[in-house]
């Protein structure tokens, strides 16, 4: 038997930052939305809210465009700390294609 | 999404709900949203992330009756494990690893970084490990090592690794290295050549660390429609020694280096077309330039958006002219400034043409607000300034052809080549290796 040894081209991950703990429930919660606008979000996104708003009595979800809009600025900085400065519990962010 | 959370310390997964693409087209039925609105509701109260972290890099290994029984079997693990391109791999066994790392100046556990989107740590030994599964020699890695860097630090790379445009790194080499490792500059510089066989090896490295290490895995890690060039990437070096008296190099032009000094510039380019140039009956010298550059302008006069992604610091393309066609269109009074000048106001597009393809609803929503404020102008140029017009004197000694490689890049991203105090052993190895080039001997 001839045996070959090699290296995974991988490459190594490493993960500093945990994703946000998840909600006990969405009763009474503070929603938010960021949205790219594009691949009808802009449908889409306000199709949710009303259903949460439907599904979960005391909830509160603001507008899609709380926050700013485009591929070019929902990623940044200033767009990160708005979101926390508003308050919201979580965020849906949409849509990606 | 999961492109969007991982590599910046995130674990690669994230709580996502997917529909079908049929769902994200214009007029399209979104009633499923509401059928599983569950998923969505799911995903902010019960997902858990399923990564478990990783340590070093694992050792593999397969048996097999004889070796080439046992290479089969480590082909069918590397591509069932999704770490190959459909070519045969030479697996990189540690023998082969440290044979390349032998052209390093840094040490094999030197961080270039994280690639994007997945955010694979990117050592000096990634790089190796890359290369020797490509088919490469040691002293191709410090050129890629080069690229590699370049391309981490390159603006938006994590986008242009996944967006749909499918741009491929077009890396161009300038100093005396190009000749040294057997860099093409001259005919089918894109293609293979087994004389000059560098580019396809340093280039499949850069595809295989852009896939394995970075994620952008067709469909998945990347969106990329169509990928052109995405087996080899394009990694030429420019034909000093065909530019005209006076003229400057792509690398001292565009990231001031010194002629003389090893270097890529990394661009990235999402296709490449030929541009028929040459007149075909009694053109005089200064006609058949002229006639040459219309065309090549015509052709860049284009709203299909690629140039947005640099319209201001990048660059909409990189126009390739051969060396017979820079001297001849030198000798009648064409400087590299004036060619820039030329394409840059001859490709200016009308605003009611970029209207009728509703170009302007992409700049108006580009997140670069001087790009945003270009759609005042009238006609748009597709780029800000004729410097971001990429000019290489590349290609065969023959003058029919230009060759025009669109750009989605947001930058052109310029590194000097590092090489160990080794090297001139390494490039008489390769001599003897491969024999003689046609004018690089060293034995």
């Amino acid at each position: 038997m001839t045996r070959l040894e090699f290296y995974d081209p991988s490459g190594t991950l490493e993960v500093t930052v945990p994703h946000a703990p998840r909600l006990a429930s969405l009763k009474g919660k503070r929603i938010g939305f960021v949205s790219n606008e594009q691949w009808q979000a802009y449908r889409m996104l306000p199709m949710l809210k009303g259903l949460l708003e439907k599904d979960f009595p005391g909830i509160e979800v603001l507008p899609v465009d709380a926050f700013p809009q485009g591929n070019g600025l929902i990623g940044n900085e200033e767009t990160a700390a708005l979101v926390k400065r508003s308050g919201v519990d979580a965020v849906i962010v949409g849509n990606a294609a | 999404m999961k492109n969007a959370v991982t590599g910046v310390g995130l674990a690669p997964d994230a709580a996502m709900v997917t529909f079908p693409v049929n769902m994200f087209m214009p007029g399209s039925d979104i009633a499923p949203v509401e059928t599983r609105r569950r998923e969505f509701y799911d995903g902010l109260t019960k997902w858990k992330s399923a990564f478990a972290q990783t340590a070093a890099a694992k050792m593999l290994s397969v048996e097999g009756a004889s070796y080439e029984d046992a290479l089969t079997r480590a082909n069918n693990l590397l591509l069932t494990s999704l770490w190959g391109d459909g070519l045969p791999l030479w697996p990189a066994t540690k023998e082969r690893v440290d044979w390349m790392l032998q052209g390093s100046v840094l040490p094999r556990t030197h961080v270039l970084g994280k690639f994007p989107p997945r955010g694979g740590i990117t050592t000096i030994e990634t790089c190796a490990i890359a290369l020797a599964m490509a088919g490469g020699r040691p002293e191709y890695l410090a050129v890629l090592v080069a690229a590699v860097d370049a391309c981490l630090e390159a603006e938006g790379f994590d986008q242009l690794q996944a967006t749909s445009g499918g741009p491929f790194p077009a890396v161009i080499v300038n100093g005396p290295i190009a000749k040294q490792i057997r860099l093409n500059s001259g005919f089918g510089l894109l293609g293979p050549d087994p004389q000059r066989p560098a580019g396809a090896s340093i280039g499949r490295a850069l595809r295989l660390l852009q896939q394995n290490v970075g994620g952008a895995l067709p469909g998945v890690g990347t969106m990329a429609i169509f990928g052109a060039m995405r087996y080899t990437n394009a990694v030429f070096a420019e034909d000093e020694e065909g530019l005209p008296p006076g003229w400057q190099t792509h690398a001292q032009q565009r990231h001031g280096y010194a002629p003389g000094t090893n270097s890529v510039s990394v661009v990235f380019a999402s296709g490449v077309t030929n541009v028929r140039r040459r007149g075909a009956k009694k053109e005089s010298p200064e006609e058949d330039a002229l006639n040459g550059m219309w065309r090549m302008a015509d052709y860049m006069r284009a709203p299909n958006l690629a140039a947005l992604a640099g319209w201001e610091k990048g660059t909409p393309g990189v126009m390739m002219i051969a060396p017979i066609v820079a001297r001849r269109m030198a000798e009648v009074g064409w400087t590299q400034q004036s060619i820039r000048d030329f394409l840059w106001e001859n490709s200016k597009i009308p605003m009611a043409h970029m209207k009728r393809a509703g170009a302007p609803a992409w700049i108006e929503i580009d997140h670069n607000p001087v790009t945003r404020a270009s759609i005042d102008l009238d006609p748009w140029p597709i780029c800000q300034r004729p410097d971001n017009i990429v000019l290489v004197v590349a290609g065969g000694g023959h003058p029919t052809h230009s060759y025009w490689l669109q750009a989605h890049s947001p930058t052109v991203e310029g590194r000097v080549v590092r090489v160990p105090e080794t090297f001139e052993k390494l490039l008489a190895e390769a001599d003897k290796d491969l024999g003689c080039g046609d004018d690089v001997c060293r034995i």
